[in-house]
């Protein structure tokens, strides 16, 4: 499975922590999005007309969209991913998936204006950055209530890897994470899982690892 | 003292492969600027109806608000053959033009912001390296720096002792010299452009001038990429987000020794703009 | 917030946010602490600025009983003192360097953070859990508007919204922002704590247009 990837995009992100966490191998292909603006040339218009990335081809099969693309890796490696098909918890699968399209158009929208100095309308990125993080706090403090500590289930499903990288990353756009506990217990929650990658922004749980003893001259 | 000593430096604002007759409209020192090609391609700077001072040098436009005394600085290895010479692109960060150069002089922090790539723990100690203004030159050069790297360079294939010597030419500019795993002898040019646009907000513009046949361009432009945008969180929550050049307000250690001489030379010049001056 | 001549208690987080091994961003009247819990158990209130380059330490991580600051993972103990400076492995960092602490209180569910040297206690929340904390984009006048009730000397206010009776402890954050405890009965149902939350949230908004208003005139 290649993998149009860069390195700095929450969406390509997505993907390739999605296959780490459930151990698939993907080829990476990097796109200069920034400052080559590759992905609105020729080569991966012909291949995604919308100009996005990230790009997942899989013989055949190419895939353009990065919710469909992390169900498409977890119904191929690891079907405990998409949740357990009730029907409440897929309903909410569903549920969160879809508004990961609003953080990618409010958070990644702050993210590309204050970061990479993309045009647009910052104060309502932010605002709308804002609503979305209250609405998913809320989301996960009444899933709190009833024992579950991610977004669909007591265990992380495609929409958590789905919601997280825009999120995390909201102070990028300028957009604080400070007045969100629920939130900050449930991105500790995903960057403790086993198989967990970062990505630039997004720094790694350095307690996980003991502290070091070290003489000096060792170095 | 905003307008300080920094008016008559030279500055980067844009790249020479993306400019285009439609213009960049930018900011230097809180005025705003156009930067444009002209009729005969040229880059021309312009701030409300007036022309300043262009360079074109190293992959970017220069250009000032004052009236430059001396050329910018040299960087031979940039017209060394066999170099390849990399655009990262632009990155805004909301901090003081000084603070992001600094935290390009520092190594210390690798091991806890770039884990795995440029540092590690247990590896963490710094080895006394040395630090000097050089009077003839009138730059900051720190030589002799060493460290312990797991991923040195796109390059690089496992943990080296890497090398390194940083030179700061001007305010907001940082020039690092680093060991080339390819090129035993040579050494490889990472630079910092920091194009100050108020006091507490920054474009940075990184390039490279690497020895490296293997990786593509656009693995060397993600590599550098993903380092700044690992440092930019950090830069981003620093208290002041002002440089303080008193001495009393930060507490450095031996392994600081770069930043403290690049604070007093800072402060020797009266190279001002972004920095904190009494303890607040 | 409780104040007396000595010094004041402000409820800066829940105890359930603030798991083992972990560090959170919080507010005090005396300005932004890292709120932090070691290993063990134990919660403490520092400054939220590394003296090294002012790296704020809520971003930092917890190892054991130290809380480290994520850029050069400089360490300090809950009295504040410097205890590791991992670039220089050998040196044992002097006395001098060190990070302004807080006292802490922890008392049902709810964590105080003392300004000053406060001579008496955190006040007792009788009969009451937390549920959870919110921050609203209002001053305290505006969100004593929207619930139509003032809060007691010490930052609890009672109302009654979308007919649902809820009870809220208050505490100061900036003049148009205000952190909101929300408390109920132990004994309450998972409908009922959904819907005191919701209630909450509405009451949130309707201060925050009530705030809107006030500062667009």
């Amino acid at each position: 499975m290649k993998l149009y990837n860069y390195i700095l995009s929450p969406s390509c992100y997505k993907v390739r922590l999605m296959a780490a966490l459930i151990g698939v191998r993907l080829e990476l292909r990097p796109v200069d999005f920034h400052p080559g603006g590759e992905h609105r040339g020729p080569e991966l218009m012909a291949l995604n007309p919308a100009g996005s990335i990230p790009i997942l081809e899989d013989g055949d099969l190419v895939l353009t969209e990065s919710s469909a693309i992390l169900v498409y890796l977890a119904a191929k490696a690891a079907p405990e991913w998409l949740g357990s098909g009730k029907a409440e918890e897929a309903a909410r699968v569903q549920q969160w998936l879809s508004f990961s399209g609003r953080l990618t158009a409010s958070l990644g929208g702050a993210r590309l204006h204050e970061m990479l100095l993309r045009p647009g309308d910052i104060g309502a990125f932010q605002a709308q950055g804002i609503a979305a993080l209250r609405e998913l706090e809320a989301g996960l403090f009444e899933q709190g209530l009833r024992g579950q500590r991610f977004l669909a289930a007591d265990r992380p499903t495609v929409a958590d890897i789905a919601c997280f990288p825009y999120v995390a990353l909201a102070p990028d756009g300028g957009v604080s994470l400070d007045p969100y506990p629920a939130i900050r217990l449930w991105s500790r929650a995903i960057r403790a899982l086993d198989g967990f990658i970062e990505m630039p922004g997004i720094h790694r749980l350095h307690e996980l690892k003991p502290e070091p003893h070290i003489e000096p001259g060792e170095a | 003292m905003t307008q300080d000593a920094m008016i008559d430096e030279w500055y980067p604002v844009g790249l020479v492969s993306q400019l285009d007759s439609f213009g960049r409209k930018t900011a230097l020192m809180g005025e705003p600027i156009d930067v444009a090609s002209d009729a005969d391609g040229n880059a021309r700077v312009t701030a409300n109806g007036r022309t300043l001072p262009v360079c074109v040098r190293y992959g970017h436009v220069w250009s000032s608000l004052g009236q430059p005394q001396k050329e910018l600085f040299a960087i031979p290895e940039a017209d060394q053959p066999g170099r390849r010479f990399v655009d990262v692109g632009v990155v805004r960060v909301r901090c003081s033009p000084l603070r992001a150069v600094e935290n390009f002089l520092d190594i210390a922090h690798f091991p806890f912001v770039h884990t795995d790539i440029l540092g590690s723990e247990p590896h963490t100690e710094v080895q006394n390296y040395k630090v000097e203004i050089r009077e003839d030159a009138d730059e900051v050069w720190a030589t002799q720096v060493k460290f312990y790297q797991p991923q040195a360079a796109r390059s690089a294939s496992g943990g080296i002792t890497t090398e390194y010597m940083y030179r700061v030419p001007a305010p907001t500019c940082s020039v690092l010299y680093k060991t080339c795993p390819p090129r035993p002898g040579e050494w490889d040019v990472i630079t910092l452009f920091v194009q100050p646009l108020a006091e507490d907000l920054c474009d940075v513009w990184p390039w490279m001038a690497l020895f490296d046949d293997e990786s593509s361009m656009t693995d060397l432009i993600h590599f550098q990429q993903t380092i700044f945008l690992q440092d930019r969180s950090i830069l981003e929550n620093q208290i002041p987000r002002l440089l303080p050049l008193d001495p009393g307000m930060e507490i450095p250690t031996r392994a600081d020794l770069t930043s403290v001489a690049y604070r007093r030379w800072l402060k020797r010049h009266g190279y001002t703009y972004g920095a904190q001056l009494v303890a607040q | 917030m409780l104040s007396d001549p000595t010094g004041s208690w402000t409820p800066v987080a829940l105890s359930v946010d603030l798991p083992p091994g972990t560090v959170v961003p919080a507010r005090t009247p005396a300005g932004p602490i890292a709120l932090w819990r070691s290993a063990s158990g134990r919660p403490s209130a520092s400054a939220d600025r590394c003296p090294h380059r002012g790296m704020r330490l809520s971003h930092g991580f917890v190892r054991g009983e130290t809380l480290s600051c994520i850029y050069h993972g400089w360490s300090y103990g809950a009295a504040g003192n410097c205890l590791r400076i991992p670039a220089h492995p050998g040196l044992s960092p002097p006395e001098t360097i060190r990070v302004a602490t807080h006292p802490v209180e922890e008392a049902g569910g709810v964590i105080w953070v003392g300004v000053g040297e406060p001579a008496t206690q955190p006040p007792q929340l009788a009969g009451l859990v937390p549920l959870r904390s919110l921050q609203a984009q209002a001053g305290m006048a505006a969100l004593e508007a929207a619930a139509g009730a003032k809060a007691d000397e010490n930052g609890l206010l009672e109302t009654t919204q979308n007919s649902q009776e809820i009870r809220l402890l208050l505490a100061f954050q900036e003049r148009d922002e205000t952190l909101i405890h929300v408390l109920l009965d132990g004994d309450s149902s998972l409908l009922e704590r959904i819907a005191v939350s919701r209630a909450v949230e509405a009451l949130r908004r309707k201060a925050e247009a009530i705030e809107a208003e006030g500062s667009s005139r």
